[in-house]
């Protein structure tokens, strides 16, 4: 595996850490399976790329992409909050709708970006190589979000969205609106796996509407790998996993794309990825039974 | 002051499984006053409890909690004026959370909940000072997850929890029912502890017509949805289990089955 | 974390063994279907024309994202790292992911249809940077005149493709265009995964005259469920590659995508040999190829008038 391969693996699962994250928040903390993901992803590479192709400041563009991404969470909880359609059909139903969203928001199926100023064109050119500038700008992004994220979680706030998710009822008679807790969870979710989408675009040079494809496996496996790599004690350490499983995931795709002497390819990375996914599931029970035994 | 006046509550209307589960209850609980209610299954305790509670509102009626009309109000809504502890151990804090961020959630109870970090360093302190209160050894393990606690360490940290943050009325849905007798009966002191000292107006749904005459300081039987019996006083000081029982057997015209009552 | 690190770094040591090939020509597609693996397959044919031979002087590494343009990503930082002499991305996405990824490894891009509108380069005359290619802009114009010399009563076309796919939009809007020119009606209809393709097929039935299907990727993936509701509702079936007649079209004039590939090649070797890519001008493949499909034709009543059969390169009998 070359640098460059290596930092890309990073690069993109850095790019996708906000995703695992954003599972993380809807599927751990509010135990929402949301599959919304799979549209938010590319409904912010679309938002931001049509915005800064009008000329709009790279980094409003992309503060705006958050927005559409929550506004597409918040579709998701009124459809289950307010009209009681189950949370796992609900999140179908804006997933696909947002497709055609999606393709609305471009006029095209793709858009390009190659020749546009992007959030991270300021850091080019400065002496340090583009393959680690990349990783390095979104690595910074990344740690932001957690630290965010992170914070609020252990807040009074916070607190109150973790049980929402852990015990409704109990919350509720702790004086929680947890119907208004799922809105602001998915909202937020959404809101970081749209800046996934529009990082991706910018990163990458291209917003395309099949990029959303596999968006909620590729969340859930970094957020699965990152549990098995470090545990689940504590929301800082829940959210580190986030990334790090993100970008083990990255690394391991990587790996059976650089690994002909394996006899790998890349036709072979669907099932490198239920490998993967099953080894974390599997490793804590072998290392529970090895230190039983 | 807790006034429930002319209450109708009524599941499932219009479908053949209708079923009125509280019919005119006429009730006003005196401030700092510590009330039990008894009945069999189906007598409409647990509606009671809800309808207090606002995880049930009423068909009919007026429901007022501290001069509050919370008639309409749902659950999350009337938390600050009401405290409440579960029957279930596992129903009533987060088993995924640790012991202080479930007090510290209890704590906020009813109140605007900040972007402030839930645990500083005086909350912790002002936690493990209430748990230690306990006599648990519960107050280092404040970081370990609620789900390590047995039952009973469970309902004890739940008492904490529903008195860390001021309330019109506690309410208690048969919350020792589920614990060995030794922790239910460790439970109880405590609860009447609690109560006493802090002057709590208290609402105490139980199975037990024991502890349905040795605690509180009055008791109401409910039958049917509606209130068969009314005592406090020096008519309550003289009533017997057995005379309980006579009651009961009155009502409803049958042998008593030890499923549903206890008497011990 | 740091043993998993470790672990990949060892991985990788013997992953990486010394090559002995002078060149290496590293080739992308977005997905694996027939048009796309046969320009593939012309790349490689017209560098063994050339005189560069796999396993011999040439390392030919092909792969494939599965349809996802976050693995097309990572494909293109894995080709950047690697350094080839060459890199040939496939489609759209895979070649805005290899242009993204580098400025200064030559490109070569095939079967894109609009690479100005896909910012892979600035003027199809002088490209500039790193990158050069071939277009697979479709001669819609040509296809409509088939379409009327084999079906002449044919006055309304059903255009079934993936909304999602650039290409197949840019030859919608040219395919509305040049049918207004001949008095042609265009009635579209859309699938966004191939499993929506037999129904995406049925509703034109009724509605349209015959069907033409365009190089979408999704439908060509799944041309058989197409042809199996053409079939039977004995709707003349037209494809844009010549691959999908033997799965059911009756005719295609279209790119022969292993032509397609070849041309490609032909562009890379003159990379190979020194020119600088940006100086090459990027072109529309030429070169298309008529091929009819008797069997099918017959089964839905219809013959193929003499001027056809005549100049068709190739007859499924």
């Amino acid at each position: 595996m070359s640098q460059i391969a290596f930092w890309g693996a990073v690069e993109l699962g850095l790019v996708f850490a906000f995703v695992a994250i954003g599972v993380y928040l809807a599927f751990r903390i509010l135990d929402f399976p949301d599959l919304t993901v799979d549209g938010s992803f590319p409904l912010g590479a679309a938002v931001a790329a049509v915005l800064i192709i009008s000329g709009l400041d790279p980094w409003l563009s992309t503060a705006v992409a958050m927005v559409a991404g929550a506004a597409a969470g918040l579709v998701t909880a009124t459809l289950n909050v307010r009209f009681k359609i189950l949370n796992l059909l609900a999140s179908i139903l804006t997933m696909i709708a947002l497709f055609s969203v999606n393709l609305r928001v471009m006029g095209k199926p793709n858009v390009a970006l190659l020749n546009q100023d992007t959030m991270l064109s300021a850091f080019f050119g400065q002496g340090v190589p583009e393959y680690l500038v990349r990783p390095i700008f979104v690595g910074l992004l990344v740690i932001v979000a957690v630290v965010l994220v992170w914070r609020f979680l252990e807040s009074d706030a916070g607190l109150a969205m973790r049980a929402t998710g852990a015990n409704s009822r109990m919350a509720r008679a702790q004086g929680v609106n947890t119907g208004g807790q799922i809105y602001l969870g998915m909202a937020l979710s959404n809101a970081l796996v749209a800046l996934g989408g529009a990082l991706f675009a910018q990163t990458n040079g291209f917003a395309d509407v099949t990029s959303g494809v596999g968006t909620i496996v590729v969340g859930l496996a970094a957020v699965i790998i990152g549990e098995t790599l470090l545990g689940a004690r504590g929301i800082l350490l829940a959210l580190i996993g986030c990334v790090f499983g993100s970008i083990a995931y990255r690394l391991a795709i990587q790996l059976a794309l650089s690994s002909d002497a394996l006899g790998l390819k890349a036709s072979d990375l669907n099932f490198v990825t239920a490998v993967l996914v099953a080894i974390a599931l599997i490793l804590p029970r072998l290392r529970r039974s090895g230190g039983a035994a | 002051m807790i006034s429930l006046s002319d209450i109708q509550v009524v599941f499932g209307r219009g479908t053949p499984l209708q079923k009125q589960a509280l019919k005119k209850i006429e009730l006003t609980i005196e401030t700092g006053s510590f009330v039990t209610v008894i009945g069999s299954n189906g007598a409409g305790k647990s509606t009671l409890l809800g309808v207090l509670a606002g995880d049930v509102l009423p068909t009919a009626g007026r429901v007022t909690i501290g001069n509050v009309d919370v008639s309409r109000k749902p659950t999350a809504a009337r938390a600050g004026q009401v405290a409440r502890v579960f029957q279930d151990p596992l129903a009533g804090s987060c088993g995924a959370l640790t012991i202080e961020e479930n007090l510290a959630l209890a704590a906020a109870r009813g109140k605007v909940r900040g972007l402030m970090p839930a645990l500083g360093s005086k909350r912790r302190e002002f936690f493990k000072e209430r748990i230690a209160s306990l006599n648990l050894g519960l107050e280092n393990r404040l970081k370990d997850r609620m789900d390590l606690l047995s039952g009973g360490q469970r309902q004890a940290v739940s008492l904490v929890m529903a008195t860390l943050a001021g309330s019109d009325v506690l309410l208690l849905d048969e919350h020792t029912a589920a614990l060995d007798p030794g922790m239910a009966e460790f439970v109880m002191q405590l609860t009447d502890q609690v109560v006493t000292e802090r002057k709590l107006t208290t609402l105490m749904v139980t199975h037990s017509m024991r502890q349905a005459l040795d605690y509180g300081d009055r008791t109401v039987m409910l039958h049917g949805g509606e209130i068969v019996l009314d005592v406090s006083g020096g008519s309550r000081k003289d009533l017997q289990v057995e005379d309980l029982i006579e009651m009961f057997r009155k009502i409803r015209g049958q042998k008593l089955d030890d499923d549903e009552l206890l008497i011990g | 974390m740091r043993r998993l690190i470790l672990a990949l770094a060892a991985a990788t040591a013997f992953i990486l063994p010394a090559h002995a090939e002078n060149v290496t020509v590293a080739v992308t597609a977005i997905v694996e279907h027939p048009a796309l693996d046969a320009a593939r397959d012309g790349v490689k044919q017209a560098l063994a024309e050339a005189g560069y031979k796999e396993g011999e002087n040439l390392k030919f590494v092909y792969q494939s994202a599965q349809g996802n343009p976050g693995t097309a990503a990572q494909i293109a930082r894995q080709f950047v790292g690697d350094a080839p002499n060459v890199i040939v991305p496939i489609s759209t996405p895979s070649a805005q992911a290899v242009v993204g990824a580098t400025r200064d490894i030559p490109i070569v891009f095939t079967a894109v249809s609009d690479p100005v509108g896909a910012q892979l380069v600035k003027d199809m005359e002088k490209p500039g940077r790193n990158v050069t290619g071939l277009s697979d802009m479709l001669p819609v114009a040509d296809h409509l005149a088939l379409i009327k010399e084999i079906t002449p009563n044919a006055k309304t076309i059903g255009y079934i493709y993936n909304s999602a796919e650039a290409n197949s939009v840019s030859t919608l809007a040219a395919l509305k265009a040049a049918a207004e020119k001949s008095g042609l009606k265009v009635v579209e209809s859309v699938a966004t995964k191939s499993a929506e393709v037999q129904g995406a097929t049925r509703a034109l039935v009724g509605k349209a005259d015959v069907i033409y299907v365009p190089t979408d990727n999704t439908i060509v993936s799944a041309f058989e469920a197409a042809a199996g509701v053409a079939a039977e509702a004995k709707l003349p079936l037209y494809a844009a590659d010549t691959d999908s007649v033997a799965r059911g079209a009756i005719a295609a004039l279209g790119f022969n995508y292993f032509d397609v590939g070849k041309q490609t090649g032909a562009i890379v070797v003159k990379v190979l040999k020194g020119e600088k890519p940006g100086n090459i001008p990027a072109k529309v493949a030429v070169g298309t190829d008529l091929v009819l499909n008797k069997k099918a034709a017959s089964a839905i009543g219809v013959t193929f008038p003499e001027s056809a059969t005549k100049r068709a390169t190739k007859i499924i009998e």
